[in-house]
């Protein structure tokens, strides 16, 4: 059967869904690190969308190339979707910097 | 060892086309070149909002990207058309820097032709006599190595990170193995991406040029007091799957292969290092400002990496478009090379896929035309602000 999940590097905590039948409710294999598991789906993902391959806690670093690509903003389970309602950027964040500056922090 | 055929210039550079330019110096002169290159043969029209009431580095940015542009090996001869006079950038100045190249230049000026029709009687002869010394102009068989291949991606979706970039990334590392370059850019998605890109910095001096580029323009987001994510990555990179900025940019990282970076160039430099390697140009994210600024550096092909489909073209420097994502293929073939999506149905490995976009690219050098350029798209020329109006 067709790969539905790449993962990139073995460090990864996320996968990209490459289906287009990534629903609720189904199991689907998971190799990474050239382990392979078997997920089950907690929401319907999009294609090209990324997956949960292992549990993530609030403020744990998302990592994808074997790299950081932001900071999860609440718990997330294996099998759930990871996007912008649940992780966030680290970078460019003028928002914050203005926050900061108005209080008189440094920055 | 790879050749291509291509057109050796006076000053050692190839061009893998023989274009004649018609470069309009200034937004008053746009509709005489493109009647000009209407009528000629195989001429092309450059045009721009620009060349009036900028601010000075504004005003030098546009001058040093006409002058690149038309320094680029692709174009054989070039005929400069401006208005009455435009401070700082006139058509003569335009014209003394390309011809430093050695290719013939001519200029044009509407006013002292007496007005748009004499100007374009002038400049149309003009063109026609270059046109015809070009067409007596034959390829030759050169090496690779001559080769300066520009790297660039737009409307991203997850596809490219993990498909389309990787393989351009081999087709790069194949070029500059073999003695090539190649230029990546698009500061802004480098965020994220600085660890590596110091790490494959030649010398700790190159590391801190490149991650500057990208400080400097973090430093603007910051100092905008506006929250980046709303614009970067963008609305149509969002619905693909991309989350964060970190994740769009390494993703585009990709492209660049795994070959040494040799330097940092600011934009619309002429890449004069013929040192085998990558190089790090300043553009932003706006993919027409950065192929222009791109094909400015020298570059002769550039392959676009996308994940949604795309009509960008740069008029004078082959614009090959690749995709992984096989429903944007089959949305937008009109203007698209190569559909690489066998990288996700086990068909295709990266390294296949990077062969193929490799052997494209060498086709495209010995004169096989994209798509884009058959149709005359020429969405891919853009001249970055770095100034108001005034």
């Amino acid at each position: 059967m067709a790969r539905e999940v790449h993962v990139i590097d073995p460090k990864d905590n996320t996968g990209t869904v490459i289906s287009r039948t990534m629903t609720a409710g189904r199991e689907v294999e998971v190799e990474a690190g050239g382990e392979v598991k078997m997920v089950k789906v907690l929401k319907d993902i999009p294609y090209g969308h990324k997956i949960a391959v292992r549990s993530i806690k609030k403020g744990d670093t998302i990592w994808k190339y074997g790299l950081s690509i932001g900071t999860a903003l609440e718990d997330i389970e294996v099998g759930d979707h990871v996007h912008i309602h649940n992780i966030e950027s680290n970078r460019g964040r003028g928002d914050l910097f203005k926050e900061k500056a108005n209080a008189g922090e440094s920055v | 060892m790879g050749y291509f055929n291509g057109y050796v210039r006076p000053n050692d550079t190839v061009g893998v086309r023989n274009t004649l330019l018609i470069l309009s110096g200034t937004v008053y002169a746009n509709s005489t070149a493109e009647r000009v290159a209407a009528t000629i043969e195989g001429a092309v029209a450059i045009t721009h909002p620009l060349g009036r009431c900028q601010v000075r580095p504004d005003l030098r940015n546009t001058f040093n990207t006409l002058v690149a542009t038309g320094k680029n090996p692709n174009v054989g001869a070039v005929v400069v058309i401006d208005h009455f006079r435009e401070e700082g950038c006139t058509a003569d100045e335009i014209a003394h820097e390309i011809r430093k190249t050695g290719k013939p230049v001519e200029v044009v000026n509407i006013r002292k032709a007496h007005g748009a029709i004499e100007a374009t009687a002038e400049a149309t002869r003009k063109a026609m006599l270059l046109k015809r010394k070009l067409s007596a102009q034959v390829r030759e068989k050169v090496s690779v190595s001559n080769l300066l291949l520009g790297l660039n991606c737009g409307t991203s979706d997850t596809s490219s990170g993990i498909g389309s970039n990787m393989a351009l990334g081999f087709a790069s590392d194949k070029i500059v193995n073999q003695g090539g370059r190649s230029i990546l850019a698009e500061t802004m998605e480098l965020m994220g991406a600085e660890g590596y890109l110091r790490e494959r910095s030649v010398n700790p001096g190159v590391g801190d040029k490149i991650v500057g580029y990208i400080d400097r323009i973090e430093r603007r987001a910051l100092a905008s007091g506006e929250d980046i994510r709303g614009s970067q990555p963008t609305g149509d990179n969002i619905v693909g799957g991309l989350s964060t900025i970190e994740e769009k940019s390494l993703g585009a990282y990709m492209k660049s292969g795994s070959a040494p970076i040799i330097d940092g160039l600011d934009y619309a430099q002429v890449c004069e290092n013929r040192e085998p390697g990558v190089y790090v140009m300043d553009t932003p994210g706006h993919g027409s400002e950065s192929i222009t600024g791109i094909a400015a550096g020298g570059a002769q092909v550039l392959v676009f990496s996308t994940g949604g489909g795309h009509t960008i073209s740069h008029p004078i420097m082959p614009t090959i478009k690749i995709t992984g994502n096989g429903e944007s293929f089959q949305f937008m073939e009109d203007t698209m090379e190569l559909d690489l999506s066998g990288i996700f149905e086990d068909k295709l490995t990266i390294e296949q896929a990077g062969d193929l976009v490799y052997d494209e690219i060498l086709e495209t050098c010995n004169g096989k035309l994209t798509k884009a350029e058959i149709l005359k798209e020429q969405t891919g020329f853009a001249i970055h602000r770095v100034g108001i109006s005034i």
